[in-house]
């Protein structure tokens, strides 16, 4: 047969939610080739897993297909029987996922989980099920084919030793082991650090070479889908307004939709004229200095005794008005220290400089009073917020534990918050819910600037949100540090974000900073070795992104 | 893992000791002289300072602490007023009847509750999940002494399946005892008969004291089940191809199983409280009858007994599921 492997035609699923159908995906038409490597770009709620997960018949429970059909091998799938699936699912189309810590079952070994997935095909292709030594060789074949080092040791060990990256590569090989004619993957890289995405990255493109893959790859990342997919197509709210040649949308996008998905992406090579601009805006002539850690130390022991250091002899100070970059990979420590500037864990040694004072020796009342002064913002804003209290209450929330505000006072205050977040007052009768990613974000941001704090520490805070959602936060948090005279720590493990609006940075790694500086300097000469490699994987996503403008630098 | 196991018997010392202190401060702080307790109503007081002077109540209060402590250590819980026996040996004689009671009761609820959660998980707001959820609500519901009653009105006095109440026939010879588990012992020596009779005997009691532990584990499985069910790594072994029933059986019941086992070592230390109401109905000779005469006739010593040894069970039941715990989840065993 020599028509196309995935042919989706006038495509429409509801969803049954309690307030009737949601039209979740309108009018699909896609068709992948043997061979192709198709990128789907979208934001969250687009519609994009939705649909892949349909062609793997793993779709939500209460999903209706309403019209149209997907064809696989010439065969219509949307109406196949839980036994008929079996013969395809793992086998003739595989996947992979996002989150490879919650996608592995945390309570087998990896081998054992491999060892099952082969079982299972083997079975259903309806030739006996192969001897227990039999499944481990070929699960040690697997890892050893995706890059792992050491297969035979990493058989009998289980997910939660294993590190993100061995993780994904974990469940590429188990994505691997029926041989799959067409390979999708959901965000393979968004939990993943900048380098380790670029690695697994490559890893996809040398199966795809080397296995004849076919391969549906989504993602809200275009700069991974460029690295990957010849071909993409853009969905948005269920539709896709897009498809193409990557190289050609993104050089030419013509949907509205895509333009401002496109301008959104922030270019790592790119300096930020904000930035420069920032600095006259705070008028002092001489910037004192707001927060200063000497010596700082934090060491975590284990039960059994093995000590890990976390944060190790941390010096830093940061100036008032200034926005101070914390970068690194996950485990660098770049959180633990965040916590500590805080106190909202216990620094093992050193001191922490607020304004002049060491607050790394306070306790009680002390301490809770200081805290008006600096405020945290969560990486993830959709769990920052109490799902049962309004936004109200949640903005509300300092002002009634800090202050002795009236009740009246605390209403017109969370009002001018929300104005001030830019958002309706109507907003503080709303639950977190009822909000989406970005709102929520500026709730977040609201509740952390209720008690006019001097410092705000923002772990992450745009890692959760969607791109085009991510740059109106950042432009959001420049006005707002001008507006009220706010000084930042700004945490990140995305180099374009912090290029754009960091002026100075500290790059950590195992705890240790291994490079400070001015954010331009660091980004146009890196001096050591850590900083380059991580400023290179950034570049080779960021870069293949921005096709559309000049690379290089 | 080893160390693990040896931090959660050291726990286990310890939690004991608590206990054992507890139930000191208890019987103290209790109203009522303990010595004219013991002497009677008709007592003179120079009987009652003889008393008190013979059970060294007339010792200052860690005094008599250091001693009850010591004595306890070397396994002596004092005497019953009434039988003049030495507790330890009375408990222990009893003993096995309420264990055996509770392990069939235990047994009973986590093979109908755990596979009865299982199913109203995967068939949730079907009308298996209704039928079910009546029926552990009227487990939890209904009180133990009623529900006993009931049932021995019905199975045993109406269609005389099942006797009313013991836990073997005055006439039967009880087998050799080798661990006082009667059902073990039956069949150890060899006598299927007994086994049959002491099984016929076990089965309303266990039912009744089953009942409300049945439900809260089945309870407890379903919640877990069907949170597990939408977990990630259930949707990635569907796209992977793996089989339905074993996904359900295998991978998610194996991680659904953690919390149902934390109920599971709660409700067996609830289960050995409950005997007291549950053996009073059906006769049953073990330490919840034994520890109820006891308490009727102001027979301290016996109570304080039996709390400990319930108390100690109840701990060894919970230090057993911890142990569990680790061997099921690897994330314990390393950290």
């Amino acid at each position: 047969m020599t028509g196309p492997l995935l042919d989706i035609q006038n495509y429409r699923l509801d969803i049954a939610t309690f307030d009737g159908p949601v039209h979740v995906l309108k009018d699909i038409n896609l068709t992948v080739n043997r061979g192709d490597t198709l990128g789907i770009v979208g934001e969250s709620g687009s519609g994009k897993t939705v649909l892949v997960r349909s062609v793997l018949g793993i779709g939500p429970k209460a999903s209706k297909v309403i019209e149209g059909s997907i064809a696989f091998d010439g065969q219509d799938i949307t109406a196949l029987s839980e036994k008929d699936w079996t013969k395809i699912r793992g086998i003739r189309i595989s996947m992979i996922f996002q989150d490879p810590m919650t996608y592995l079952n945390p309570l087998f070994t990896i081998g054992q989980q491999i060892s099952d997935v082969i079982a299972a095909h083997e079975k259903a292709a309806g030739h006996g099920v192969s001897s227990k030594a039999a499944r481990r060789t070929r699960t040690e074949d697997l890892l050893d084919q995706v890059g792992l080092p050491n297969p035979a040791m990493l058989f009998d060990q289980y997910p939660h030793q294993l590190s993100g990256g061995m993780r994904q590569r974990v469940l590429i090989a188990m994505a691997l082991s029926g041989k799959p004619d067409l390979l999708i993957a959901d965000e393979p890289t968004t939990a993943l650090d900048v380098t380790v995405q670029a690695q697994v990255l490559d890893l996809i493109n040398s199966l795809v070479e080397k296995l004849n893959l076919t391969v549906i790859m989504i993602s809200h990342d275009i700069g991974a889908i460029a690295t990957i997919a010849k071909r993409c197509a853009v969905m948005y709210k269920g539709e896709i307004v897009e498809q193409g040649l990557t190289a050609d949308i993104l050089s030419a996008p013509k949907h509205e939709y895509t333009k401002r998905l496109l301008a959104a992406v922030p270019d790592i090579d790119t300096a930020s004229a904000k930035v420069a601009a920032e600095p006259a805006v705070g008028a002092s002539p001489k910037p004192g200095i707001l927060l200063e850690a000497i010596d700082l130390r934090k060491v975590y022991r284990s039960q059994s005794g093995t000590e890990v250091t976390a944060v190790d002899s941390i010096n830093l100070s940061v100036a008032t008005g200034e926005i101070f970059g914390v970068v690194g990979e996950s485990g660098s420590g770049k959180s633990t220290l965040a916590r500590m500037l805080l106190r909202l864990i216990e620094p093992t040694s050193g001191d922490i400089i607020f304004d002049g004072k060491n607050i790394s020796g306070l306790t009680g009342e002390p301490l809770r009073l200081m805290r008006r002064h600096m405020q945290f913002v969560f990486q993830n804003p959709h769990s920052a917020l109490n799902g049962r209290h309004t936004i109200g209450d949640a903005i509300g929330e300092p002002l009634r534990i800090q202050t002795n505000m009236s009740r009246r006072d605390i209403e017109a205050r969370v009002e001018a918050l929300l104005d001030i977040v830019q958002l309706p007052k109507m907003f503080k009768y709303r639950y977190p819910h009822e909000l989406s990613g970005g709102q929520k974000q500026r709730i977040c941001i609201a509740r952390a600037i209720a008690l006019n704090p001097r410092l705000l520490i923002l772990d992450e805070p745009t890692s959760a949100l969607d791109i085009s959602v991510q740059a109106q936060v950042l432009d959001f948090l420049q006005e707002l540090r001008a507006e009220l005279d706010l000084t930042y720590v700004f945490i990140s493990h995305n180099l374009a974000v912090i290029r754009q609006i960091c002026d100075r940075t500290i790059v950590m790694k195992r705890g240790e900073i291994v490079e400070q500086g001015e954010t331009e300097r660091l980004f146009l000469s890196p001096q050591h070795e850590y900083t380059k490699a991580l400023i290179e994987s950034g570049r080779k996503t960021s870069r293949a992104a921005n096709l559309s403008a000049p690379a290089g630098s | 893992m080893l160390t693990f196991a040896f931090r959660k018997v050291l726990t286990l010392v310890g939690t004991m000791i608590g206990i054992a202190a507890l139930t000191f401060v208890i019987t103290n702080v209790a109203p009522g002289d303990p010595a004219r307790l013991v002497a009677g109503p008709n007592a003179t007081e120079d009987m009652v300072t003889t008393i008190r002077t013979e059970y060294g109540l007339d010792k200052s209060l860690p005094e008599q602490f250091v001693v009850y402590m010591g004595d306890l250590v070397t396994g002596d819980l004092g005497q019953s007023i009434v039988t003049t026996r030495p507790v330890l040996e009375e408990v222990l004689r009893y003993a096995p009847a309420t264990l055996e009671l509770v392990f069939v009761a235990m047994a009973l609820g986590i093979i109908v509750g755990v596979p009865m959660g299982m199913l109203s998980a995967v068939y949730k707001d079907g009308p298996i999940d209704h039928a079910t959820r009546i029926f552990s609500i009227s487990g939890v519901a209904l009180p133990a002494f009623w529900f006993g009653i009931i049932l021995q009105l019905t199975f045993a006095v109406d269609l005389g399946w099942l006797p009313v109440s013991g836990r073997l026939p005055l006439v039967t010879r009880p087998p050799e005892t080798v661990t006082g588990l009667l059902l073990v012992d039956s069949l150890l020596a060899g006598r299927l008969d007994t086994f049959w009779t002491s099984l016929r005997h076990i089965i309303l009691p266990a039912i009744v004291l089953s009942f409300p532990c049945l439900a809260s584990i089945l309870r407890v499985n379903r919640a877990e089940m069907i949170e597990v069910l939408q977990s990630d790594y259930i949707v990635a072994a569907r796209a992977h191809g793996i089989a339905s029933f074993r996904i359900v059986a295998i991978y998610a019941l194996k991680n659904a199983l953690l919390p149902t086992l934390a109920m599971i070592g709660l409700r067996f230390g609830w289960m050995l409280g409950s005997t007291v109401l549950v053996e009073t109905v059906f006769d049953w000779p073990g330490i919840g009858l034994y520890a109820v005469s006891s308490a009727l006739s102001s027979d301290f010593k016996p109570v304080i007994g039996v709390t400990l040894v319930i108390g100690f069970f109840f701990i060894v039941a919970n230090t057993l599921v911890d142990l569990a715990y680790a061997w099921i989840d690897p994330r314990l065993r390393s950290a």
